[in-house]
């Protein structure tokens, strides 16, 4: 890179000008910085941005910005290929603070210090960019979300290997008698149409499809993967969809309902089947059914079975009972049930059916006898009820999804880091947790549906897609589904979390535009979410490295392996850019282009700590960026106030905070470090799953630290933070502030 | 009448059940009843009710048909329709318990027939119709004389001070009973009621009973 040549913009607009001295910030920039800054009432229109682009074209490479939060005017502050440092002076400034105090402008002062001292140690990054990317996207599973997922992506221009373990497509739809409803007015089963999607999928030219194989070995990154199959063939892909849906649950487990005890208990999906063949017969006499009790919840919902709700038994109960009655008006439908779901509009289908005469009993199957006498605890009636007569019991299993490859052995390799993997949530306690303290939880038991591998991955942390403790693979079910631990490959479908025909299908659209995405990101070395379109990605300096291996295992994503020489190999397009690595590395020597530990350190050194005779304290807040300084950001827009004794310094993620930060910041003088991030966990909000986390677990191992400077553990503490807590949030780092006054000045201080 | 209700076999034998959908005026909206408890929630009485509107309904799709028709239920409710307005899946909840009461009433039900309420059901009944307007000595001396001479005289006296304070404050007069203007337009009217009523029994399916005319008209 050539010569750096910083320019410094002050905006004194937005009531800057007014609430702080622009002049007394541009003298610190001056007299500290040796720089000159221009300032400018109103940096963000055309006059303001014209004057640093024509600074730009005069040979400025590297803008720094002093003005509105970094999360806003992102479009006009952007110079690329240049880098632009934005220091917030309106939301965390002027916006939270009272204006014309001394203590706001020396907060303003600060934030100032803080974007300046970054710069000589941040460059533009240059993107990892290395031969060809295939554009290819391997989907995985035949059944409806499968050849939803292939037809869509063929539809966005791209070649598509659509993979299946039997020798038909079509997965569980072709035992299906009629579907869920999924259009106006959703009070009917509606026909099977999965032949029609069969055949647009085998006459789409763009699809090549191969049934009977599955994945037995999977390597390299998003672009460059390479899936070798059972049948020996490798394929080239750079993205990979799984849509390998669900099985049902083992009915032979449920012998409690009765399955064993004749049969004419039957699973849903058995029945399912004996509706496709025509009307539904006793297996004992031949005769046909004209009474039929549901049981719902056979297995789901049960902490012994499965411990979740799968979604789509309720409706497929309703459905069966309405095809048996619109066979037959007058056949006994009992739904025999603890509680109905019919999530949306599926309500419809139980009003259909409570209309057509099917009645529901609330109450739980106390046993099941061999003339098929079922004796339920009738809540309603509020007496055990025998019902009796009954030519079938269908038990409304739930859904197993296969997260796994039932068909083939369990990995030895990996298995212990899949385990390990399956839940973040660490029963941590964190010293002085401030705010709503989590409770400390047991690591939970974790149900990994039996088989081996889907993929086989040749990866570092193992050949297993990671799980959630009830067994689907892992995606976030609200903020960013499709996603898994693995960038590029995404899930759809049952395999992520119970859902019907209809849902799936939506399901494949989404998963397939983030393959997309993933594939043409990949080949222009761009990041995926949540940093998208980061060009940065980590450096590791083997110099220093001292082949500890911590990287490796704490990246959320398994993007790190090992080379021949056992040092860490980044595999780039894997990289999320989170930083966790960074954050993990002991001796320091992973950084970005533009975040680095020293990076950080320089910003957290370059506030003035005043003396403890000043009464004034100084309290670093280490934020993530993706949803607590949102949050501040949202408290100064409206207009909450928190003590201007803080510094906020934005991070990407908690994963990648050093404990070497927290440590210089009380060696300089800070009286206590608030870490503010994404809620940890199973159910965690993390936007790289696991980074905060692993903040946790480090500050959990702090302690001994502090003692050992004679300092209190209490200065120190993690807090959640979520994107609706502008509220809360500056209330949490008052108390926090407070408490820390309590303690007292840090004895660092000074020295 | 003629069109008797089916007695369950076995518990959740859903003959009464289909039955009531089918006669009982309000019974096809009945099945739509989702168990929200609402109507039992509102109601004012419920407290005296020996099964609130919800459970009664449940115990009809279970088939316990004597406990239905035995029940005070059906002759408790004092027809305010908070019920009816509230319900979620507008069942006219109030249609049913009264025209459950006549079921069990023409079925022979004993409690139904010996309820105090349906004996002033009877007395009230009887007033109305002869007069087209109530009168309250007629009515009570009806209800109290239902019970024997001896409990009649009884309960007579033991409200006597109420009634004298009544004739002196004009709230009720001695004399003949008052009438409606035209009596004979009053019988027509009630007779051609107990025609369309005994059709729709006689059909069997539907429900075409004049909407809240079913309370109380045995004979
Ligand atoms: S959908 Fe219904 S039957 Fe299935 S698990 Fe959920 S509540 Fe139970
Ligand atoms: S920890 Fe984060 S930044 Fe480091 S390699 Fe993994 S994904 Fe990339
Ligand atoms: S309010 Fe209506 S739906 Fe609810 S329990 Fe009563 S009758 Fe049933
Ligand atoms: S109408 Fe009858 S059942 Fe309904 S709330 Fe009133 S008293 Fe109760």
């Amino acid at each position: 890179m050539s010569e750096r040549k910083t320019g410094v913009y002050l905006c004194s607009g937005c009531g800057i000008g007014e609430a702080v001295n622009v002049a007394t910030l541009e003298g610190v920039a001056k007299s500290e910085f040796r720089m000159e800054p221009k300032t400018h009432a109103c940096l963000c229109g055309d006059e303001g941005v014209g004057m640093i682009k024509a600074d730009i074209d005069a040979g400025v490479n590297q803008v720094i910005v002093a003005a509105c939060s970094a999360r806003v005017m992102t479009d006009r502050f952007a110079f690329e290929p240049h880098l632009t440092i934005r220091a917030d002076l309106r939301e965390k400034v002027i916006w939270s603070h009272p204006a014309g105090d001394e203590d706001t402008q020396m907060l303003a002062e600060d934030y100032l210090r803080m974007a300046l001292s970054q710069a000589p140690k941040v460059t533009a990054p240059e993107p990892w960019v290395d031969g060809d990317y295939s554009q290819r996207i391997c989907v995985l599973g035949g059944g409806v979300t499968g050849l939803t997922a292939a037809k869509e992506a063929a539809a966005l221009g791209h070649d598509v290997l659509l993979i299946e373990r039997s020798d038909r497509l079509g997965g569980h739809a072709l035992g299906a008698s009629k579907r869920l409803p999924h259009r106006p007015p959703y009070d009917s089963p509606e026909p099977n149409d999965v032949d029609a999607l069969v055949a647009a999928v085998k006459a789409e030219s763009r699809i090549v499809v191969k049934m009977s194989v599955t994945v037995t070995k999977t390597a390299g990154m998003p672009g460059k993967f390479a899936v070798t199959l059972s049948d020996g063939s490798v394929e080239d892909v750079g993205a990979i969809v799984i849509a390998t849906g669900w099985r049902p649950y083992d009915a032979t487990k449920l012998g409690h309902l009765g399955y064993g005890a004749s049969p004419d208990v039957v699973t849903n999906v058995e029945f399912e089947a004996m509706l496709k063949a025509g009307r539904p017969q006793r297996k004992s006499s031949g005769q046909p059914v004209k009474s039929v009790a549901f049981v719902q919840c056979a297995g789901s919902r049960d902490p012994n079975h499965l411990p979740y709700c799968s979604n789509v038994c309720c409706a497929t109960s309703l459905k069966q009972a309405l095809e048996l009655i619109q066979a037959d008006p007058l056949t006994n439908c009992y739904v025999i049930y603890e509680e109905m779901r019919t999530p949306g509009v599926a309500e419809e289908l139980y009003r259909a059916a409570q209309k057509a005469g099917v009645i529901f009993i609330k109450g739980k199957v106390k046993g099941v006898g061999a003339d098929l006498t079922v004796t339920v605890a009738d809540e309603l009636v509020q007496a055990d009820i025998p019902l009796q007569g009954l030519d079938m019991v269908v038990l409304a299993t739930g859904m197993v999804p296969n997260s796994t490859n039932p068909d083939a052995a369990a990995e030895e390799y990996g298995a212990d880091l899949l385990k390990g993997d399956v839940d973040p949530e660490a029963p941590i306690k964190v010293a002085g947790y401030c705010g709503s303290e989590p409770g400390a939880h047991e690591r939970r038991e974790q149900a990994i549906p039996p088989g081996g591998p889907l993929l086989n991955l040749q990866y570092r942390q193992g050949p297993h897609l990671p799980v959630l403790h009830d067994g689907f693979a892992d995606s976030h079910y609200i903020c960013f589904p499709y996603e898994t631990r693995r960038t590029g490959i995404y899930t759809c479908g049952p395999v992520r979390r119970p859902m019907d025909w209809a849902e799936a299908a939506e399901d494949a659209q989404g998963a397939v535009l983030k393959a997309v995405q993933a594939v043409r990101s990949a080949a222009a070395g761009a990041a995926l979410h949540p940093r998208v379109g980061d060009l940065s990605f980590p450096k590791i300096n083997y110099n220093q490295c001292t082949k500890c291996r911590r990287c490796t295992v704490e990246c959320p994503f398994g993007a790190i392996d090992e080379n021949a020489e056992q040092y860490p190999q980044v595999n780039a397009t894997r990289c999320r850019r989170c930083g966790t690595c960074m954050g993990a590395c002991p001796v320091r020597t992973i950084s970005f282009d533009n975040y680095s530990v020293e990076m950080l350190t320089t910003q957290i050194k370059s506030v003035k700590i005043p003396d403890e005779f000043s009464g004034k304290p100084r309290i670093l807040v280490i934020a993530c960026e993706n949803d607590a300084v949102p949050s501040l950001d949202m408290a100064g827009i409206k207009r909450n106030s928190w003590s201007a004794h803080v510094r906020v310094l934005p991070v990407r993620c908690l994963g990648s905070v050093s404990l070497l930060c927290v440590s210089d910041a009380l060696s300089v003088g800070y009286d206590g470090v608030m870490l503010m991030g994404c809620k940890p966990g199973d159910d965690y909000q993390c936007h790289f799953v696991k980074g905060s986390a692993m903040a946790a677990e480090r500050l959990s191992k702090i302690g001994e630290t502090l003692k050992s400077m004679m300092l209190e553990p209490e200065r120190v503490v993690q807090v959640e933070a979520s994107i609706a807590d502008a509220d809360r949030l500056p209330k949490v780092i008052d108390e926090f502030v407070d408490r820390i006054m309590g303690i007292g000045f840090n004895p660092f201080k000074g020295f | 009448m003629t069109h008797a209700s089916p007695t369950p076999t076995k518990k959740y034998d859903l003959n009464f059940a289909r039955w009531v959908y089918e006669n009982v005026d309000g019974g096809d909206r009945m099945a739509l009843c989702m168990q929200c408890g609402t109507c039992s929630g509102s109601c004012p009485v419920g407290q005296q009710m020996d099964y609130g509107p919800r459970k009664l309904f449940m115990m009809i799709r279970a088939g316990l048909k004597e406990e239905v028709l035995k029940s005070n239920t059906l002759w408790n409710c004092v027809s305010c329709y908070n019920c009816v307005v509230r319900c979620p899946r507008k069942v006219p909840v109030t249609y049913i318990l009264h025209d459950l009461a006549t079921v069990a009433v023409r079925e022979g039900y004993a409690e139904a027939k010996e309820s105090d309420n349906s004996r002033f059901a009877k007395a009230f009944w009887w007033s109305a119709a002869k007069y087209g307007r109530t009168d309250e000595r007629l009515v009570t001396a009806l209800y109290y004389f239902s019970f024997g001479m001896g409990e009649g005289y009884k309960r007579g006296m033991a409200n006597m001070p109420i009634a004298m304070g009544m004739v002196k404050t004009k709230r009720m007069h001695l004399g003949m009973p008052h009438k409606c203007k035209n009596t004979g337009e009053l019988k027509k009217i009630l007779a051609k009621a107990a025609e369309i009523e005994a059709r729709s029994h006689a059909g069997g399916a539907g429900n075409a009973n004049p909407a809240g005319g079913t309370a109380g008209h045995d004979k």
